[in-house]
């Protein structure tokens, strides 16, 4: 796993966006590659998985929205992967009390927030306020996978397998999400959609409560629950950008 | 050890072929097989089973210390005949009428050996409700089916079948089958839902299964749930997907929800509902194959075929909304082969395949899935595609069409480079050009400076140029003239006035040219042999040095001209002299003379003249062998008066110019003339030499003596060459001889036309010209 997970999403966004600059949360994590030698003109571009340039890469340039949607895209797709297996494997150690899907009872934290159940949905909803949807929902994943982390640890049982899929997958939501913030900054400063958005991506009031509530759940239903919000988000990031650009490969 | 070993009763299973021990009267066999019917056992086969027989059976057991033996057991194998059940029981419930009854069917049990006599079999049913433990047994008889009546509705009943041969033993029963006699009073039983599918991520679909309906027209209802929500929703629509199944449409299919789908069978006594289906859409999608399916055979670079796979996702999936983003995988295998090959295409929808084997018949199929979830499609159609065997054979031909036109290609121009070969051949190696002047230099002919040519040739003096050009033409055209030349015409008395001094030296050494009764005798001697002889010498030598003179007269011509022809005139004067007279004659000794007349301007040019002059000589010897006896006085003088023979021959030759300008002008035929000229004019060079021995000899013209006014050169010390035109003193002293050399002369030449030239014109010809060549040197001795 690499290690350069920073918290850009704690940090304030860059006032330009297409200027890559690191954020400050990811200096840390830049260090080495800063230390490999950021001599060429380039500026370390690295941002997390997001922008693949090393330094003295010249070949490197600016990645067009495409290439970043495409990537958020495949990257949720290999979160909704893990967190399917990683069902898989819990519901073997732990057996549901109920038939598998068949319990009721059974209600994600996520539950409550409004989002689009189907295509048509998705395609009507303004692009802000889907991708402000994307990012609500990752934001209300980050934390209750760390602390489903530390819980996980607990389980004796589990093999290392799960625990570190687990510990992989709350790392990749959090790229993830730097991902589409970055993709969102980049569209805004294109602007492909408005910038109302930043207003709305303060206001996570209700994040803590949902993740007291995911508290609550059982691990597979936790698991099961993140896994159903990791495709949502696919399939959100999916439309988006077919909507964005439609001549796209869509 | 003790050991009793039971006999457990024989069993003859799978009719006529028995597993059984027997004994026979009182010969005591051993069992033929141990192994066929496993372990603790022994097999007869057809062989030993004997159906009319008893056999009396024992088992020993042996050990180290002992042997025990069983109780024998009495075997009729007709008696131990076990059938094995009937198989493929089946059970149905009918209503007939309003009764419902129980239609039992089963087949006979399969025979080991299917070729031996249909055996007839007995049977016999027997059946119980589940839960009660006591069987009724009905016999069948020799049916395979039966109709059991008269039982109790909406009770489960097992049912079991066994089968015997006439005489045998009952088989085993046969496995148990179930059956549920449907209680028409009663609810029906449950649907099964089977699946729910969306084909396209926006619909899905559930179809289900209904149980037994009892008798009675069963109504089925969908109902479902979603999660988190407890109001129950009924099916929107059964119609759409066909019978037993519900259609949701988009309105009503929510995404990322899980569906609690119900089906409950409600007849006129109840109802039954199924177990509940739990659906989350997302993970049910489930497309079309692909369409549009196309193959294509290509040929790359390379001109190898490869197959080039289209198709398009199914018309039902949106795939553009990026709402479903469809993986494809497609596969094939040749038609005969067993294996399909499977490629993993990912989201692309075209696909090319490399590396196909020529000449088979593919078969190709796609199906598609969404990305992350749902699951494959069905394969699409088979779609079979022929890979031609013919791209290797056009590929062959193409290379057989391209080698036969190059081999003729090649043909072709190697035929025309032989038939060019020639021409070309005569660029790369000229033809040995026939005798040339070695002053004449080409580039002075073309360039048309005809003085310098015309110095060169030792004309400078005259002022007649056209002259020069005249002497220049006849010198060249000399060169190819050898068959005219070989006309008798050309055997004229100077011929034979240059025999005669050969001649005279091979007779004494001292012959004199003008001893004109030996020229008619000693011309025909040295003929024969020389002829002969010498033809083949003086061929080779004429070769060799026909060849090594292109060369040197190129070299000379081009180098040692200037100097040779500007510095030395009258030398060079001398060359076509000297020339002028084998021409006449024969290009053959034409070379040599030109030879000698080179080695002469070489000598010239500081060589030892005296030394080249005896080469010279000694060449000449070897073409005259009847010399050869008088050549050794005659080389002495020779060399000391070599010298003077040259400038005789120059005073000879520029007489000639002078005299034979007006003559020059006709051609070969003219050379004739140009012999008879000399032999007028010979005799106007007066020669007058005082011997040693005191031998005179005096040459003189009796008629007119023109142009000698020329100096004449006192060669040596004895020598004196006198070229007089108007000089009266010598004519008188010279006319006796004169007088007898004119009788000679005639008579020479009458004999030369008639026998000598006429006869050999080669042989001939060669003498004269040798005897020509030599002139200068012959007149030598003739002098001393």
């Amino acid at each position: 796993m690499p290690a350069y997970i920073g918290d850009a999403g704690d940090s304030p966004a860059p006032a330009d966006p297409s200027s890559s600059v690191p954020g400050s949360g990811l200096r840390s994590a830049m260090a080495p590659a800063r230390a490999a030698g950021r001599a060429g003109a380039v500026a370390a571009l690295a941002l997390l998985w997001l922008l693949v340039c090393g330094p003295g890469d010249s070949g490197c340039h600016l990645l067009t929205v495409a290439d970043l949607f495409d990537r958020v895209i495949r990257h949720s797709g290999r979160i909704h992967s893990l967190s399917t297996t990683l069902y898989a494997e819990l519901e073997k150690h732990f057996p549901p009390r109920d038939n598998e899907l068949g319990k009721p009872a059974r209600k994600c934290h996520t539950s409550g927030m409004l989002t689009p159940n189907g295509k048509e949905y998705a395609q009507k909803i303004p692009r802000e306020e889907l991708t402000h949807l994307i990012l609500k929902l990752l934001q209300a994943w980050k934390e209750p996978l760390s602390h489903f982390n530390q819980h996980i640890e607990h389980h004796q049982e589990l093999p290392d397998d799960s625990l570190s899929k687990a510990k992989q997958i709350s790392n990749m939501v959090h790229e993830l999400k730097t991902g589409v913030e970055k993709v969102t900054e980049k569209m805004q400063s294109m602007g492909i959609i408005s910038n109302s958005l930043n207003g709305m991506a303060s206001s996570e009031g209700t994040g803590l409560s949902i993740s007291n509530e995911a508290n609550m759940m059982s691990d597979s239903d936790f698991i099961h629950c993140f896994r159903r919000d990791s495709n949502k988000v696919q399939s959100y990031l999916k439309i988006l950008k077919c909507r964005i650009m439609p001549e796209n490969s869509c | 050890m003790e050991a009793f070993l039971p006999i457990t009763p024989c069993s003859t299973a799978r009719t006529g072929n028995e597993w059984c021990i027997h004994i026979l009267e009182e010969k005591i066999y051993e069992c033929p097989d141990y192994q066929a019917s496993g372990p603790n056992s022994c097999y007869f086969d057809k062989n030993h089973t004997n159906p009319w027989t008893t056999y009396i059976i024992t088992v020993m057991a042996t050990n180290e210390i002992g042997s025990n033996s069983s109780d024998p057991q009495y075997v009729d194998v007709t008696s131990i005949v076990q059938p094995d059940a009937p198989v493929n029981l089946s059970l149905e419930t009918k209503t007939s009428a309003s009764i419902t009854y129980l239609w039992a069917k089963w087949s006979p049990p399969p025979l080991a050996a299917v070729s031996s006599n249909s055996h007839v079999y007995h049977y016999e049913l027997r059946l119980k409700p589940e839960e009660k433990e006591e069987w009724e047994t009905i016999s069948v008889g020799l049916q395979t089916h039966y109709k059991v009546t008269g039982l109790q509705a909406g009770v489960k009943y097992i049912v079991q079948v066994r089968c015997m041969l006439d005489l045998g033993e009952w088989s085993e029963w046969s496995s148990e089958r179930n059956i549920q006699i449907p209680n028409g009073e009663s609810p029906p039983e449950k649907p099964t839902i089977i699946k729910c599918r969306s084909p396209e991520k926006e619909t899905f679909t559930c179809w289900w299964k209904p149980g037994s309906d009892g008798g009675h027209h069963i109504n089925h209802t969908l109902l479902y749930s979603k999660e988190g929500e407890e109001k129950v929703y009924e099916c929107p629509d059964y119609k759409t997907a066909g019978p037993n199944s519900c259609y949701f449409d988009k309105k009503h299919t929510s995404f990322w929800t899980i569906y609690n789908i119900t089906v409950r069978a409600t007849n006129e006594m109840g109802s039954n509902v199924s177990d509940p289906h739990y659906v989350d859409v997302t993970y049910i999608v489930q497309p079309d194959p692909p369409v549009n399916i196309t193959l294509e055979l290509k040929k790359s670079v390379n001109r190898k075929p490869y197959l080039v796979l289209t198709w398009s996702p199914p018309p039902l999936a949106d795939v553009r909304s990026g709402w479903l983003t469809l993986e494809y995988e497609l596969r094939l295998k040749p038609e005969e082969g067993e294996e399909w090959e499977t490629i993993f295409v990912g989201q692309q929808t075209q696909c090319k395949m490399f590396s196909l084997n020529p000449g088979k018949r593919y078969i190709v199929q796609i199906h598609c899935k969404p990305d992350h979830h749902g699951s494959w499609s069905e394969w699409s159609p088979e779609m079979y595609i022929q890979i031609p065997t013919d791209f290797r054979v056009k590929d062959m031909v193409v290379w057989i069409i391209v080698g036969v036109l190059s081999s003729l290609i090649c043909l072709i121009m190697s035929w025309t480079m032989i038939l060019k070969g020639y021409r070309m051949m005569a660029f790369i190696l000229p033809p040995v050009p026939g005798p040339k002047i070695k002053g004449i230099d080409k580039h002075l002919l073309e360039t048309g400076k005809s003085e310098e040519l015309l110095s060169a040739l030792g004309c400078h003096g005259f002022p007649p140029t056209s002259d020069c050009d005249e002497l220049l033409i006849e010198y060249l055209e000399v060169e190819d003239s050898e068959d005219q030349q070989l006309m008798p015409s050309h055997d004229n008395p100077s011929k034979n006035m240059k025999m005669i001094p050969k001649e005279t030296d091979s007779d004494s050494g001292r012959g004199s040219c003008d001893s004109p009764s030996l020229l008619s005798e000693k011309c025909r001697e040295p003929r024969a042999l020389p002829s002969a002889l010498q033809t083949q010498d003086v061929r080779a030598v004429q070769e060799n040095k026909g060849a090594k003179r292109s060369w040197e007269t190129q070299c000379i011509a081009s180098e040692q001209e200037a100097l040779l022809f500007n510095n030395e005139s009258t030398k060079s004067s001398t060359w076509p002299a000297v020339q002028l007279l084998p021409n006449n004659q024969l290009p053959v000794f034409a070379y040599h003379s030109t030879v000698e007349a080179h080695t002469i301007m070489l000598s010239t040019t500081n060589v030892n003249i005296s030394s080249v002059l005896v080469g010279n000589e000694e060449k000449h010897q070897s073409r005259y062998p009847v010399a050869e006896a008088v050549h050794d006085n005659m080389e002495k003088q020779r060399e000391m008066e070599y010298s003077t023979t040259e400038q005789t021959t120059v005073q000879v030759k520029q007489n000639r110019h002078n005299d034979k300008s007006p003559f020059l002008n006709p051609k070969l035929m003219d050379y004739v003339e140009v012999h008879k000229v000399r032999q007028d004019e010979e005799p106007t060079v007066l020669l007058k030499h005082k011997d040693n021995n005191g031998k005179t000899e005096k040459y003189t013209v009796p008629g007119t003596s023109k142009e000698y006014t020329k100096v004449s050169t006192v060669v040596d010390h004895n020598i004196l060459v006198l070229m007089p035109d108007s000089r009266i003193q010598h004519t008188p002293v010279s006319q006796e001889p004169a007088m007898e050399t004119s009788q000679n002369l005639q008579q020479g030449q009458a004999e030369k036309n008639m026998s000598y030239c006429l006869t050999a014109p080669s042989d001939c010809k060669r003498e004269t010209s040798g005897s020509e060549y030599m002139d200068p040197s012959s007149f030598m001795p003739s002098f001393k």
